[in-house]
């Protein structure tokens, strides 16, 4: 029965129309994984040079000036790239994948940006994520529409009818031969991906891969349930599409504007002004105005005497760190609206599945929000702990040639994020099991 | 062509149109979409420029209550550039939020434009935005041909197609009478979008931009219009051309898949592919080569600022620097600031350019995909294309220079070189004099040169159609 229908099945023109166009541009979506990772790749590279050269050259200039020497250099932190984010390059084309940060105050560097074309970052990537969220539906919707109507339209129906019993189970089979089709090239294109991209068959990984699946039965139970009504080939078409457009286009849109405009984020614009306030205004003020605040956040540098009426380093490094001390209220508040909208898109998420496969594939490739977050925060202690480093050798005033400046080449941080089994796959889980049984239930009444 | 004939098979399609099923529930979600974009769009609109402008009014009055200083001092206190958004942005979002919304104006330094919403968003970001125009870019062309695949196919499949040619009526009659009827079926939600839009462009004044905002308003009602027109004749010839109404659906259906969804975004990673950009640190490496090469203000050896100094010297007939008659630290200073941000500039034109290839890949398909010609025309017009923000960039990046040079200026003419006598700070009165940033959107001819491309292809397209209507209309299958 199975060989005759997928004999059959292959015979057809949108099996062979589905396959290219599945394959093709699931190719197309890894190279350009491929290309953004080798774009990663080069700008460490040159991000590590550029360190290097930087430290070389200034070092000569300013050797006996090492407060003014740490004025201009900048000192690099790497949020190390995996190759599963190629998958799911999510946000991660419009968050920098580095950040070079000199000892001045952090708030004013913290939220530079990479350059990036805004049309591309606007038409979205093209990634292999994209692939299964978007194209990989419209394929099962293509050739599940007329399962039955085209039967019936074709007059087949009739005759199928009077020499079977089973009409419900020929039809599902007829369907389940169109989804194993589905569920091939897609674990032919996830595995791809995996050599192509050299990515480790890890539980990230793995974790992708089901939610694929998983998300792509959810579809096959909505195709399976529009089959179940009998309706005719335009209605399921247009059913089907409008479906697709809601689901993958308009609620998400609808759910993005809602959070983008009740979390509005003013704060940002806030925090900036006032860090330079903070700290431009403590140089029209006295000594005292910086020194107090800062002597209160790092006590450890009381014992170095700070001249009224002439510029000192720890003066000036003090003032750049009261411009942080401003705004790290508003700052702070600013991280919390960003995590709040990131919850309140994950908490809808949860009743649509294509948001939740799209957030869930960011989140295990790495490249969400919550990521860059950690990054961000990774960044604050890397600068801490470079100011730190540097502060009691400033202070002390101690010539460049005295430091070992082969300790600071650019370092690099790893994500590390633990994800849930049951709130990855219960909710399309549920979702799908409701439909396939209504579908399933539908179709026993043939 | 009979006038009252193609009028009357015109109103015909209306009228069975709104007795569809497919009608009513697609006009009542669009009235949600329509009710709820327009909310958003304005509220978007609205609270980021009062936000906004807020912050750019107090960064003017910070700036001015500066007490008495060295102008280096303020030269590196800066200023800040806060975008406008353009009152049509409520219309179509374009780019406007994966661009970046404030950037610190300072001395020696050219910042990114930082903050914008893209950074501080979900990856849901990607599905895209709801606004006016992405209801008439992508949802009504798909009500267009939900609504007229069948109008000659299924007529044809009825046998009525026999019966209206029996009846003397001509195949380009019945072509354009039901294209005309598709046509204004669209233009009723076309026209109640732009009834919206009005509101917006009279309440939501830019002061003396309004003579501006209504062209920009008048062409994009008429770009859409014209998009209307050729997505009706698109579906009317393939309706007619289609055996049967189902055959039609799929291919209409295919057609928007193509259009839409697939081609714009394949062809800008196409373009992404071929044209391959530097990342920031690339560039700045770039850059800082090449100022080395040309004149490092900071190397005390530089061959370049000693052939300088040379020359002032002996300009001014003096020995030492310290006797020229202005201070020669603000004058080194100007120096540099010219020739860093020569060179800087200079990169960051490269850099446009590429984005600029990677773009066209996309832009030119407007001549296979009229969706890409309306897509790029709306966000031109709307103030949200990426030429508008790099208006913006150029002008705050204009003030940045003017700032520094100020800056630099009063310090060669007030502040004493090294052992001279004279003061170490001037009179706050020169910060208030200096002007604050204010941003005039791109001029509306400067937005006309920008958009040929898609204005020739919507025309082309528009003589295109009408052409297949007329010329294949007597092809036209009765049976």
């Amino acid at each position: 029965m199975y060989s005759l229908l997928f004999k059959s099945f292959f015979r057809t023109k949108i099996f062979l129309i589905s396959l290219v166009l599945l394959m093709s541009i699931g190719v197309i979506s890894i190279l350009i994984g491929k290309q953004y990772l080798v774009k990663q790749e080069k700008t460490i590279v040159a991000a590590q040079e550029f360190q290097d050269q930087s430290i070389k050259r200034n070092v000569e200039y300013h050797n006996d000036d090492l407060g003014l020497l740490l004025y201009y250099l900048r000192f690099t932190l790497i949020n190390k790239p995996e190759n599963i984010n190629a998958i799911s390059i999510g946000q991660s084309d419009v968050n920098p994948l580095l950040q070079t940060v000199t000892i001045r105050g952090l708030e004013g560097q913290k939220y530079d940006t990479d350059f990036e074309n805004p049309s591309l970052l606007m038409s979205g990537n093209l990634d292999l994520g994209f692939v299964i969220i978007y194209l990989f539906p419209l394929i099962l919707i293509a050739m599940t529409f007329n399962l039955y109507s085209e039967e019936k339209e074709l007059g087949t129906w009739k005759i199928l009818a009077a020499q079977t019993s089973k009409k419900a189970s020929f039809l599902f089979k007829k369907l389940i031969v169109r989804i194993l089709f589905v569920f091939a090239v897609l674990v032919l294109l996830l595995f791809m991906a995996s050599a192509i991209l050299q990515i480790p068959l890890n539980q990230n990984f793995w974790a992708i891969f089901l939610q694929s699946i998983l998300y792509l039965c959810f579809w096959s139970a909505l195709c399976l349930w529009m089959v179940s009504l009998l309706k005719s080939s335009s209605f399921n078409a247009l059913a089907l599409i409008s479906i697709w457009v809601v689901l993958t286009i308009l609620i998400p849109a609808i759910v993005n504007n809602y959070v983008i405009n009740t979390y509005q984020v003013p704060e940002a614009l806030d925090a900036m002004v006032e860090q330079r306030d903070g700290y431009h205004e403590k140089w029209d003020l006295e000594k005292d105005a910086t020194m107090t605040g800062f002597l209160e956040a790092y006590p450890q540098f009381a014992k170095y005497s700070v001249p009224e009426d002439e510029f000192s380093w720890i003066w000036y490094y003090g003032m750049q760190h009261m411009g942080d001390l401003a705004a790290e209220g508003t700052s702070k508040e600013m991280m919390e609206k960003v995590m709040k909208r990131n919850t309140v898109s994950e908490n809808i998420a949860f009743f649509i599945p294509t948001m939740h496969a799209q957030l869930s594939f960011n989140s295990l490739a790495g490249t969400d929000m919550i990521s860059h977050l950690e990054f961000l925060k990774a960044l604050s202690k890397f600068h801490e702990d470079l100011r730190l480093g540097f502060y009691t050798k400033v202070f002390d005033k101690k010539s460049a040639d005295s430091l070992n400046w082969k300790n600071h080449e650019a370092k690099f941080y790893a994500t590390k994020q633990d994800f849930s089994w049951l709130h990855l796959m219960l909710p399309t889980l549920i979702i799908t099991m409701i439909i396939g049984v209504f579908g399933a239930i539908n179709l026993q009444r043939l | 062509m009979r006038k009252n004939v193609i009028f009357l098979l015109a109103r015909q399609l209306c009228k069975d149109a709104f007795r569809s099923k497919v009608m009513l529930i697609a006009s009542l979600l669009i009235l949600f979409l329509l009710l709820f974009s327009a909310y958003t769009g304005w509220e978007n609109y609205h609270d980021q420029n009062l936000t906004r402008g807020l912050v750019q009014d107090d960064v003017q009055e910070s700036w001015e209550s500066n007490p008495d200083k060295h102008p280096h001092r303020m030269a590196h206190y800066g200023s800040f550039a806060l975008r406008k958004k353009h009152v049509l942005s409520g219309f179509d979002l374009g780019m406007e939020n994966f661009v970046g919304n404030a950037v610190f104006l300072e001395a020696h330094k050219q910042n990114t434009v930082n903050f914008s919403e893209a950074s501080m968003s979900t990856g849901l970001l990607r599905f895209g935005e709801v606004s006016l125009a992405m209801l008439l870019k992508v949802i009504i062309p798909l009500l267009i041909f939900y609504l007229g695949f069948a109008t000659i196919a299924k007529e044809r499949e009825n046998g009525t197609l026999k019966l209206l040619i029996g009846q003397g009526i001509t195949r380009k009659e019945i072509v354009f009478g039901k294209w005309l009827g598709l046509w204004s079926l669209s233009l009723i939600f076309l026209f109640t979008v732009f009834l919206v839009v009005l509101f917006f462009v009279l309440i939501g004044s830019h002061d003396h931009l309004h003579s501006d905002t209504l062209i920009r308003y008048f062409v994009l009602l008429l770009s859409y219009l014209l998009f209307f027109g050729i997505l009706s004749a698109i579906t009317i010839l393939i309706s007619a051309f289609s055996k049967t109404a189902k055959g039609a659906l799929v291919k209409l259906l295919g057609i928007w898949l193509l259009f839409v969804i697939i081609m714009p975004k394949s062809l800008q990673a196409i373009g992404y592919y071929f044209y391959p950009t530097p990342s920031k640190i690339e560039m700045e490496t770039a850059v800082e080569h090449d100022l080395t090469k040309l004149g490092d203000s900071h190397n005390p050896d530089d061959p370049h600022f000693k052939a300088l100094k040379d020359s002032v010297l002996l300009a001014h007939n003096v020995q030492k620097v310290d006797d020229l008659p202005f201070n020669y630290g603000g004058f080194i200073m100007a120096q540099g600031e010219k020739l860093s941000t020569a060179v800087y500039l200079d990169h960051q034109e490269r850099l446009y350019e590429v984005y600029t290839q990677q773009n066209n890949v996309e832009r030119y398909s407007a001549f296979i995909n009229p969706y890409t010609a309306i897509k790029n025309l709306s966000m031109a017009f709307s103030g949200t294309d990426f030429k508008s923000y790099l208006h913006f960039k150029s002008k705050a990046e204009a003030y940045r220079f003017k700032l520094a040079q100020d800056m630099n200026q009063l310090q060669m003419d007030f502040i004493p070189n090294k052992g001279k006598e004279g003061p170490s700070k001037i009179s706050n009165k020169y910060w208030k004099e200096f002007p604050p940033f204010e941003y005039k959107f791109l001029a509306i001819t400067k937005v006309f040169k920008n958009e040929v491309i898609s204005i020739l292809a919507l025309c082309l397209w528009g003589f295109l159609v009408i052409f297949g209507l007329s010329r294949l209309s007597t092809n036209l299958k009765a049976i």
